[in-house]
């Protein structure tokens, strides 16, 4: 599949202009997702866990925006607090505009999530999953057969459509559920690490798919391991560990600022950035990390 | 109801992709049956056996069979699979009534047990069974059946959805066999010795086993009947109400 042009030259713009403004201080923006000192703890046998330790979040509409993290830190939990399917042990939330622990209803039918595992059943053919997937969001029987035929072609997935999942490939079980989140053209799309496992080329495909279904005004959280795929495909990003935000900014941003207190040359990479803020690096900069959502 | 319509439909599809699970479903109670009346169908001669009202023993001890055919649960581990593969989290995620959730599955576990029954019936007549309380006595007894596999299966997935574990699960089903001991499976409850007789009469199988016993091996006699959907509906709706509960606290 290729790469949209059109949707690239887009994508290479947004940064540059978003970088000298901080979204969630702009008045009268419209937010996607907004969470304030966002808490989860679970009760284990050792006791309490705090997963997520008072997370804040400023998505704006129409953004893709990347959440990561080493892995433990706390970016599934989150998603899946966002996503109506955690509870929240303490804070609030707003998805497309509603309160995720009052209307968790209404969130639903204003999202479309697509988890780390490809959520699907492989007894059924992919066309089979789409309609049955419409249906569940309202559709009747022919404009959920309809929309299922037009996302097929969107992933291009139509010559599998009729062949169980169980003998799709990861790529192409990774492209279905990206549709089956979309069949109900939702205002903000959850992606919970969509490539993690993907050959190269995969990647590259669910790359496009995200690029287009952003083009077409879907707001996009992705959470990825993979700092390529982050400074490839988000305008913004945030960086968890151990439960707290410790890094948030444009790619550029981020970068800027750690040259500036590295006093170096050569920019950093994103993968600078990442190890910086996690404390994962053999010389770690002078300084603490400093949670900004705090 | 047309959300748990759709997945219904779908929990049906899934059945009929995997017919080899049929298998043990069918010829495990049909091996129950041969082993019952091949152990005790001497014992109890038709002709100077009044409980068996004419019948041959193998239509007293059919409604075990049934019981344990609409017994496996294995809505529940279909169950299991969804929330292993995030199938589960997927339709969570959608704007799915709770119950629909519940009921969708549930429903194709009753449409399951009706067609599975019918054709232990079929199968069961070489044996000299016939339906004595006629067509309409055969419908209730395919709804009781039903009804029964319903609760049974909601039981099952309540331990998948509480464990969210296949080996838990599985394990769970093995419950139904004490349950089924403790009834007046072979002999009616009042030839039971007193201690039998005590866990029969506290043990809601019982009631559902009389009920599909009278409707074999008699006209169509209410007051078992009765009780007999009393005890699934009382349970069924427990299964359901504990089964949205525990998905609206899921985690």
């Amino acid at each position: 599949m290729e790469l949209d042009a059109g949707v690239a030259t887009e994508r290479a713009v947004v940064p540059q202009q978003e970088m000298s403004q901080d979204r969630s201080s702009v008045p009268g923006m419209k937010l996607a997702v907004e969470a304030q000192g966002l808490v989860k703890q679970y009760r284990g046998r050792s006791g309490t866990v705090d997963a997520v330790r008072g997370v804040g979040l400023a998505v704006a509409a129409g953004e893709v925006f990347g959440f990561l993290g080493p892995n433990g830190a706390g970016k599934s939990t989150t998603v899946r607090m966002l996503t109506t399917l955690m509870s929240i042990t303490s804070g609030t939330a707003r998805v497309a505009g509603v309160d995720v622990m009052a209307e968790p209803d209404a969130v639903r039918r204003r999202i479309g999530v697509a988890l780390q595992e490809a959520g699907l059943d492989p007894r059924q053919t992919g066309r089979e999953l789409l309609v049955l997937q419409a249906r569940l969001f309202g559709s009747s029987s022919g404009q959920a057969s309809a929309k299922a035929q037009e996302l097929l072609e969107l992933v291009d997935l139509v010559d599998a459509a009729d062949r169980r999942i169980k003998g799709y490939s990861g790529g192409m079980k990774r492209r279905l559920d990206l549709a089956s989140a979309l069949v109900h053209e939702p205002e903000v799309l959850f992606l919970d690490e969509p490539t993690t496992g993907l050959d190269p080329a995969s990647r590259l495909t669910v790359w496009d798919e995200v690029r287009r279904i952003n083009a077409r005004g879907t707001t996009v959280f992705l959470t990825t391991q993979y700092l390529e795929e982050a400074d490839q495909l988000c305008n913004r990003i945030a960086i968890i560990d151990g439960g707290r935000i410790v890094r948030e900014g444009t790619p550029g941003q981020l970068k800027g600022d750690l040259q500036r207190r590295r006093a170096t040359a050569p920019p950093p990479t994103l993968e600078e950035v990442f190890l910086d803020a996690t404390g994962r690096t053999r010389e770690r900069v002078a300084g603490d990390v400093k949670g900004v959502s705090e | 109801m047309q959300q748990a319509g759709v997945l219904g439909g779908r929990a049906l599809r899934e059945g009929l992709r995997t017919p080899e699970s049929a298998v043990p479903t069918l010829f495990i109670p049909l091996f129950f049956l041969v082993v019952n009346v091949g152990q005790a169908g001497k014992i109890f001669p038709s002709s100077s056996t009044s409980f068996l009202e004419g019948q041959s023993y193998a239509a007293f001890t059919l409604p075990s069979s049934l019981l344990l055919a609409a017994s496996f649960g294995t809505a529940a581990l279909y169950l299991v699979e969804d929330i292993e593969g995030g199938y589960f989290d997927k339709l969570r995620a959608a704007p799915i009534s709770r119950s629909a959730l519940v009921i969708g599955r549930l429903l194709a576990e009753a449409a399951k047990s009706v067609v599975i029954t019918a054709i232990l019936v079929v199968l069961s007549l070489p044996f000299g069974i016939s339906i004595a309380s006629g067509p309409v006595g055969f419908l209730l007894l395919l709804v009781l059946t039903a009804l029964w596999a319903v609760v049974f299966a909601g039981f099952m997935q309540l331990i998948a959805l509480k464990t969210r574990s296949a080996a838990a699960t599985n394990s769970g089903g093995l419950v139904f066999f004490p349950l089924l001991f403790l009834t007046p499976n072979f002999v009616p409850r009042e030839l039971l010795t007193r201690p039998m007789e005590i866990a029969a009469t506290f043990n809601p199988v019982t009631y559902v086993m009389e009920g599909l016993r009278s409707l074999i091996l008699q006209d169509l006699a209410w007051a078992p009947i009765a009780r007999g959907f009393a005890v699934v509906a009382v349970l069924g709706v427990v299964m359901v109400a504990l089964n949205v509960r525990l998905i609206r606290h899921y985690d």
